[in-house]
């Protein structure tokens, strides 16, 4: 993965660049393989014209509005800072889709408490979003939120997580929130996924065709 | 051999009897040359000069003479004038009177069509001479004014009241605005990419109904919008995001054929399919003129110039030497190539206001080439919105006026019979002859 500074030409040949967000308060980077793994699983399962590596983020720099969807995680306490709310604020109304995953897979840990606060300030609360969203049909089927072998291991709440959460902006999803942890999920080598009877990142495929075409 | 006094007394006499039978062969055949009359036009605006006018045609109507009727138009009349004259020269009398007309006066013409947009609106193309100062108003209030500076003024208004107004030059056209054209959908075809999601982003925040169909993987498509068969009934134009869309090139065609509209984005001109629709074909893309710091605008992130204007192609933008948007008609359709393939990162990385710029210029180029059939709920006027076009073509084109007929008193031909034979008479007397 490459930071922001790179190439300018490189950044305007592709059509899909998967964007892990920067933020200030907090750990970010806590998933640095699940980046590679989308892509791969993006190669792999559609002809989206997807870039190689990703790219880094900062939510301060007003160059996070050239990624449309971005995502971003962590463990610790999130609290934006005016330059990355007034961002926030212009991508999601500009179109934007900011996935953002619960590193920790509880509903009362510090992330989920800080990053809902931070996102119902920035953006608008949070709301369930219904298992019958176009999102879960948008590549493969699902019947709602695929779980994860991460939500029962008791290091969070040891419950299932029916819904997603989102915000939406203009009939489509601005803000989608996670407690499901796909951060730790994803977060494997890409050549792993040869182990695996069942791929389970296929729904990172309907989150970026959603994206892409929502 | 006849002495001269006797010449004299027969010339008087043949004279006598010629000037009176010109006079009887003008009773029964008649004049071919008519008496000229002259009616003034004037700006409709003026009421008394109308009503001398509506006057003096009134008393024409009423006379049982063929006359030559010859209209000095300073300005182009009202349509009731105009109307009137052709009837005039179609009266039912002895013999129709002529009409015609003469004089220069400013060739102005109004046109109003709706604008095929779910805001609705009107487009206003008024042609006036170049240099003139056009008022636009309509029933509510003024709407804008206007100097020509080429061959016309286009406006666009959201809203019009009633008729349409323009005054230049002394002169008013009227144009009705009852015209409606429905509004159909919009049907965006292509790969999954940003492109196609924020063109379909800025044209349903306009309002418009879209249908999609992006190419995801081999076999899978994703649909929205609803699926329906491609024809000018459902849709108002297609957007081909790129040559994926080459896929349903058959029905692309019929429907521009028939009238849809086409939008070809970026290389999806080069498909083979569509060669025979583009305006051009797809030229080398351009290297990004932008900085890793720069703010994005329209085209600076690169674009595929315009390449090999077909014949018949209009370019419409340019951006130096490259044309990055042409058009041409395709029989009843349109079809307009843009070389932009990224405008999405101008309506999200782009200055404040770039997201309502990105969605107005889509709406645009939507408009420009949407099918949208205009109902006439009523009649157009003609010789009220082209008043000069409407004399030309009922009573033909200027002309001098008709020379005026040298009209002679019958009583003075009497009485020079009388005086021709006075003096036959008189010379045969002095002869002593009866």
């Amino acid at each position: 993965m490459k930071r922001l500074m790179a190439p300018i030409m490189s950044e305007f040949v592709s059509e899909f660049v998967f964007a892990t967000a920067q933020y200030e308060s907090g750990d970010w980077d806590s998933a640095p393989l699940l980046p590679a793994n989308i892509i791969d699983t993006i190669a792999r399962y559609t002809e989206i014209n997807v870039a190689p590596t990703g790219v880094i983020v900062p939510l301060s720099d007003e160059r996070m509005l050239r990624y449309p969807l971005l995502y971003l995680t962590g463990h610790l306490p999130v609290r934006f800072s005016d330059a990355e709310r007034r961002n926030v604020r212009r991508f999601v109304a500009r179109g934007g889709l900011l996935f953002v995953d619960d590193h920790n897979h509880d509903v009362d840990g510090t992330f989920h408490r800080t990053a809902t606060e931070e996102i119902a300030r920035t953006v608008a609360p949070l709301a369930d979003l219904p298992n019958d969203h176009p999102l879960y049909s948008a590549f493969f089927k699902f019947e709602g939120p695929p779980t994860t072998s991460h939500e029962l291991n008791g290091w969070g709440d040891n419950l299932v997580h029916k819904h997603l959460l989102a915000v939406e902006h203009a009939g489509r999803i601005g803000v989608l929130y996670s407690s499901k942890d796909y951060s730790s999920e994803w977060n494997y080598h890409p050549d792993s996924k040869r182990f695996m009877s069942v791929d389970n990142t296929r729904f990172a495929v309907n989150l970026v065709v959603y994206a892409l075409t929502a | 051999m006849p002495s001269p006094r006797s010449r004299f007394e027969s010339a008087c006499r043949i004279g006598a009897f010629a000037l009176l039978g010109w006079l009887l062969g003008g009773s029964f055949i008649g004049s071919t040359v008519r008496r000229v009359e002259h009616v003034q036009a004037c700006d409709k605006n003026l009421s008394p000069c109308d009503k001398n006018l509506s006057a003096r045609l009134a008393e024409l109507s009423r006379t049982s003479e063929a006359v030559a009727i010859h209209l000095d138009a300073t300005s182009a009349p009202a349509p009731w004038a105009t109307d009137w004259l052709a009837a005039l020269a179609h009266a039912d009398v002895a013999a129709a009177h002529s009409v015609s007309w003469s004089g220069a006066p400013a060739a102005v013409a109004m046109s109003v069509q709706p604008v095929p947009d779910p805001r609705r609106g009107a487009r206003i193309d008024i042609a006036a001479p170049t240099g003139a100062r056009v008022r636009l108003r309509d029933d509510a209030s003024d709407i804008d004014s206007a100097q020509v500076m080429d061959l016309g003024v286009t406006l666009t208004t959201p809203l019009v009241v009633g008729a349409l107004r323009a005054d230049v030059g002394g002169q008013s056209v009227i144009a009705n605005t009852h015209d409606t054209s429905s509004i159909r959908g919009v049907l965006v075809v292509g790969a999954a990419g940003w492109e196609g999601k924020f063109i379909v982003s800025a044209l349903e925040e306009r309002g418009w109904r879209v249908v999609t169909r992006f190419v995801v993987a081999p076999g899978a498509d994703v649909t929205g919008g609803g699926a329906a068969p491609l024809d000018t009934n459902r849709f108002a134009a297609v957007i081909a995001i790129d040559s994926t869309a080459q896929a349903m090139s058959g029905a692309i065609e019929r429907f521009v054929r028939s009238g849809g509209g086409l939008v070809l984005v970026g290389p999806a001109a080069n498909a083979r399919a569509f060669s025979e629709l583009a305006a051009g074909s797809a030229g080398v893309r351009t290297r990004p003129r932008v900085q890793a710091n720069d703010t994005i605008r329209l085209g600076t992130t690169g674009f595929y110039p315009v390449a090999r204007l077909r014949p018949g192609a209009l370019a419409l933008e340019r951006r130096g030497d490259a044309i990055v948007v042409a058009a041409r008609r395709v029989r009843a359709g349109r079809v307009m190539q843009i070389g932009y393939d990224d405008t999405w990162r101008w309506r999200m990385a782009g200055e404040a206001g770039s997201e309502e710029a990105h969605r107005e210029w889509w709406s645009r180029v939507l408009r420009s080439v949407a099918y949208a059939p205009v109902s006439m709920s009523n009649a157009l006027d003609v010789g009220e919105s082209a008043p000069l076009a409407y004399l030309t073509d009922r009573l033909g084109a200027p002309r001098p006026a008709p020379p005026a007929r040298r009209g002679t008193d019958p009583r003075i031909i009497i009485t020079l019979i009388m005086v021709l034979l006075l003096m036959e008479w008189g010379s045969l007397r002095l002869r002593g002859l009866r």
